[in-house]
């Protein structure tokens, strides 16, 4: 057996010997194995697991769901889009690589016959369906969710500090960013924080202007907006208006339904966080589920400026033998009005697509929110967002600055010196673009 | 003989064989890639050196290599010294210390973790207001205010080194104990009647007689040491935050490859790093040499 | 497991010369201040211990943790176990089949273990006992090619398994291990200081082929050095997740570092309890292999040691 190994091992060597002078002319379509009965999905979430139930029941095809954690989703992903061998017939790609995939032409082109989706682009949420074109505007991906954000506030520290809890009311009081520095400073003075951390508002820093990262000349925009961010965020920091629980630790879930406790100029403190800055998605994975206690004395409204927070697409691989079948389940996913309603009932995600959202958001009403009509007041804020500033260099640039701004916060670097050191890395990173 | 000597090709052929294939092969690639302006994606341009000269100009290339130095080599010292310290005692015959099969499983139980795990542990430890590490310290009364120690770049750099130790003396204790038991009794009871007390047997006996051992130590925590990337990456930002003082070379190499898709230029940075490593390795093969033939004639 | 004969006859030597005390020297006579060495080695005793609870405790978080509630967790670090373990089983075995994950990452890291020792001792004997063209070259070239950063080479590597018609099998897995420089040059460098060629040349007197001296003296004298690798080669191929991750595509194949991604990925995440007990679940029998093995090892250390 091992003489048979050794003997295999070296025909093995043999072709390396021969690949290694046309090691480039590999293509890139060759199919996936033959079962074309079964349906690929690849996702970095198991939410499709009902979506695909309800797929198999209707249409009768099996369909494989591969999970792989968001982390290690691009470094599986890319050498079997690239190869052709082992991939998936349908796959979803989150917003941070989803500008990059789309240009990559891994999805295949639904602007095209037989799909025509064009034809459907006032269904759905102009910047959700903008966000699926490519660069010469066609549409790779498409999304059933929109995932504007808010500024989610416990009800009763409103009403006894800001003396409501109507959203309405306290989301005019948070129209500005001066606004929101006036509601910290009473926060404060009852011994409460506005925010879990200064990053919270990095949302924000877009301001009534939002423009792309990277304009259409390829130079880098660091708006007049975005360099007030990082005084806004320093003064959050300096004047205590926060719980120091950057997101994501425990301390910032623990915020959520408990008070916490704050160490600052040698002395600690027990305080109580007011409010999250979280989109769509955060109530129901994040909220509902770490802020059980607090069920009810929730509420949501706009903050400074509408922004919105992540959000999952999906297209049909270019190189499926099995395009047909991994349309129908695209639009399973995206367009089906039975299946939608159903889904936005059960998960309480708000959708993109119009015919559904007309349909169900006048009678929408949360108890975690006390009742809020959640739904309605997110599709409004959807509708404010500015299509076409998104770029593929958003998730690395936006990286890049939160670092050089907290080196401004903690006070090592000046205002200057932390602008210089962004554009010094962004340079870095992506050499194609032009930096003043 | 000569004849015999044939054989060596025999033995060490299913290995090449294999190397080439698995590893030769994808690294000779990367040598391509790094000639190019490759994304990740086909359709790549031949540019030449251009990779290799931005490499030499680049800040933060050089920011990194200093990082990775200053991380594995104070981690390197701490690592060995408390192995060999630990495979001083254990063999010591005067002290007859029990359990070394015990002590040496659970030395080298944090090995076991994945570093993801490793991260997120010390992630909570070392957090600035609610971490273990801060509540105890404030306890004691050592510190007045809570110290955030992954946003100093020293402390940061010190946490990084002492998570490595941690995760790595017992690897090292391992070893060299396997080293220690391989040695001859015949040299220590010689080395005992002629009078030699503890140290001088450890320093002259056991240490000479190490160096093949120590060498592989040396250079295997050296090869791994400069590839030193994933604690860094999961325990703060990922771009090497405090201020650039986590940014290591392999980090930094991942960074340009998978984050800004720069592939052609992360494979330059990849050959700059063999580069260094090789002077590095030929260094200690050179200082080990020297020593080691010293160490022969003397005995 | 048929191919395991290495491993078994390790385990039956020492079984026949059963717990062998573990001090590697013990001719020296006791010594003569008793009350100062019982002090001094309570000293180190204590030393050790508090060593050993500082590389214990993130598995105890870790044991303990998987007893516990999601908000049990998220409210605050403890020692005391909870009680729902129960619970975070059925949750996880709702998700996943972790013991079919079990049952594939225990193929792969026992066939890698064996190759890797095997043909790592081989290689690392060819390079000691001959001397032939180009020997030191070879060993040069090897010792450098382990110096290139491996992150980059995972495209390369995963066109080669693609042109082999390999992927989604374990043989990119298994086949690799074969040439693994960081064994083979451990194996040598513990052979130089071991192994004398004259104890070579009198088997060849006697008249013993060249493969045989290899299995019947080389490679018992190297079982030290290829046990001792065997325990780095099996953790690293049990933690391996990087290579099954973009190799493996049927579930059914996931060894478990790529189902704990699996589970990280699904709604497990979510409930912590349940996520540390799979991480429970998959370090846990390697972390008692470890600990009993170790000592089977450390008693064929000695034996290595006293052969001569």
């Amino acid at each position: 057996m091992r003489k048979k190994l050794v003997s295999l091992l070296s025909i093995g060597a043999l072709s390396v010997g021969v690949l290694g002078a046309c090691s480039n002319d590999e293509g890139s379509s060759e199919s996936s194995n033959g079962k074309d009965d079964v349906l690929k999905v690849w996702s970095f979430t198991d939410e499709l697991k009902e979506p695909i139930k309800t797929y198999e029941e209707k249409n009768g095809v099996k369909v494989e769901l591969t999970i792989v954690p968001i982390a290690d989703y691009p470094t599986k992903l890319k050498p079997a889009l690239e190869s052709g061998v082992g991939a998936p017939d349908v796959f979803t790609g989150e917003i941070a690589f989803l500008k990059q995939w789309v240009d990559a032409g891994y999805w295949e082109n639904l602007s095209d016959e037989p799909y025509n989706v064009n034809e459907i682009s006032d269904d759905y949420i102009p910047y959700v369906f903008d966000l699926g074109k490519d660069k010469d505007g066609n549409v790779r991906a498409l999304s059933w969710q929109t995932t504007p954000g808010g500024v989610y506030y416990k009800r009763s520290l409103a009403k006894e500090v800001l003396g409501t809890d109507d959203p309405t009311e306290i989301g005019n009081m948070m129209s500005s960013m001066d606004g929101v520095l006036e509601v910290a400073e009473k926060m404060k003075q009852k011994g409460y924080k506005m925010f879990p951390d200064e990053g919270a508002i990095r949302w924000f820093s877009q301001g009534a202007n939002p423009e792309a990262w990277v304009n259409d000349n390829n130079e880098l925009v660091l708006t007049e907006d975005k360099i007030n961010y990082m005084d806004y965020a320093k003064e959050l920091r300096e004047k205590q208006y926060t719980a120091l629980a950057p997101e994501w630790s425990p301390s910032w879930f623990e915020g959520m339904s408990k008070p916490i406790k704050v160490k600052e100029g040698g002395k600690e403190t027990e305080t109580q966080v007011f409010s999250y800055v979280l989109p769509t998605w955060g109530l129901h994975s994040v909220l509902k589920d770490s802020a059980k206690d607090t069920a009810g004395d929730w509420a949501v409204t706009n903050g400074p400026s509408p922004y919105f927070w992540g959000g999952t697409w999906l297209g049909v691989y270019e190189g499926s033998k099995n395009k047909e079948a991994a349309y129908d389940f695209v639009k399973l996913m995206t367009q089906d009005e039975e299946f939608l309603t159903g889904w936005a009932e059960e998960t309480g995600d708000v959708l993109a697509y119009k015919p559904v959202t007309d349909k169900i958001k006048d009678d929408f009403s949360d108890e975690f929110l006390g009742g809020q009509n959640n739904y309605d007041f997110f599709l409004d804020q959807a509708d404010e967002i500015t299509p076409g500033i998104v770029t593929k260099y958003d998730q690395q640039l936006d990286t890049l600055y939160g670092a050089s701004v907290l080196q401004y916060v903690e006070g090592k670097k000046s205002k200057e010196e932390a602008i210089e050191e962004f554009k010094k890395q962004a340079k870095n990173a992506y050499p194609d673009i032009t930096v003043d | 003989m000569k004849k015999l000597d044939r054989y060596g090709y025999a033995f060490i052929a299913p290995f090449w064989v294999v190397f080439l294939t698995f590893s030769i092969y994808p690294v000779f690639l990367t040598l391509y890639y790094s000639f190019t302006n490759y994304t990740g994606s086909q359709g790549e341009e031949v540019v030449g050196f251009a990779n290799y000269a931005r490499l030499l100009t680049d800040t933060y290339f050089i920011e990194a290599f200093v990082n990775t130095i200053k991380i594995w080599g104070i981690n390197f010292v701490l690592q060995i010294g408390l192995a060999l310290a630990l495979a001083l005692l254990f063999s010591d015959l005067r002290l007859k210390l029990k359990g070394l099969a015990f002590f040496r499983s659970f030395f080298y139980l944090p090995n076991l973790i994945t570093i993801s795990s490793v991260a997120l542990l010390f992630g909570i430890l070392l957090d600035w207001q609610h971490g273990s590490l801060n509540m105890m310290l404030l306890k004691l009364g050592i510190i007045s205010d809570p110290i955030n120690w992954l946003s100093q770049p020293v402390t940061a750099q010190l946490s990084v080194s002492l998570i490595l130790t941690w995760m790595w003396f017992g690897h090292s204790f391992i070893i060299v104990m396997a080293g220690v038991s391989g040695i001859s009794q015949d040299f220590f009871e010689a080395a005992h009647i002629d009078g030699a007390n503890r140290w001088q047997m450890f320093t002259n006996v056991t240490v000479p007689l190490l160096k093949p051992i120590l060498l592989y130590i040396m250079i295997t925590s050296l090869i791994g040491g400069l590839q030193l990337f994933d604690l860094p990456l999961l325990l703060t930002d990922g771009i090497g935050a405090p201020d650039g003082s986590l940014n290591t070379m392999v980090l930094y190499l991942y960074n340009q490859a998978f984050k800004y898709n720069n592939y052609g230029y992360a494979a330059a940075v990849a050959y700059g790093l063999f580069l260094i490593t090789l002077v590095f390795s030929a260094i200690v093969f050179k200082g080990m040499f020297r020593k080691e033939r010293a160490a022969q004639k003397g005995a | 497991m048929e191919q395991n004969a290495e491993s078994r006859r390790m385990l039956a030597d020492s079984e026949v010369q059963p717990p062998r005390e573990e001090k590697p020297l013990r001719v020296l006579p006791p010594s003569k201040k008793p009350k100062k060495k019982w002090f001094s080695r309570g000293l180190i005793y204590t030393g050790l211990i508090i060593l050993t609870i500082v590389c214990f405790i993130p598995f105890l978080m870790m044991l303990v943790n998987a007893t516990r509630t999601n908000g049990e967790i998220m409210s605050g670090f403890s020692l005391i176990p909870g009680s729902a373990l129960v619970d975070n089983y059925a949750i996880l075995s709702d998700y996943i089949n972790i013991w079919t994950g079990f049952k594939n990452s225990l193929i792969v890291a026992v066939l890698v273990t064996l190759l890797s020792g095997y043909f790592s001792a081989m290689t690392a004997f060819g390079f000691a006992f001959y001397n032939f063209k180009g020997k030191n070259v070879m060993f040069i070239f090897m010792l450098v090619m382990m110096m290139v950063p491996g992150q980059l080479g995972l495209i390369g590597f995963y066109e080669i398994s693609k042109t082999l018609g390999i992927l989604d099998s374990f043989i990119p897995l298994i086949i690799p291990s074969i040439a693994s420089p960081f064994v083979v040059f451990f194996i040598r460098q513990y052979t130089q200081a071991t192994l004398h060629v004259s104890m070579i040349e009198a088997a060849r007197i006697d008249g013993a082929s060249e493969l045989r001296i290899f299995h019947t003296i080389a490679l018992p004298m190297m079982m030290p050095a290829v046990a001792t690798m065997s325990i780095f080669t099996f953790i690293g191929s049990w933690n391996n997740y990087l290579m099954p991750l973009v190799l493996l595509f049927s579930p059914e194949k996931y060894t478990l570092p790529v189902l704990m991604g699996f589970l990280k990925g699904s709604q497990v995440a979510e409930n912590l309890g349940a996520l540390y007990l799979g991480i429970a679940i998959s370090v846990v029998p390697i972390m008692i292999a470890f600990l009993f093995l170790s000592k089977y090892i450390v008693s064929s250390i000695s034996a290595g040691a006293v052969k001569e």
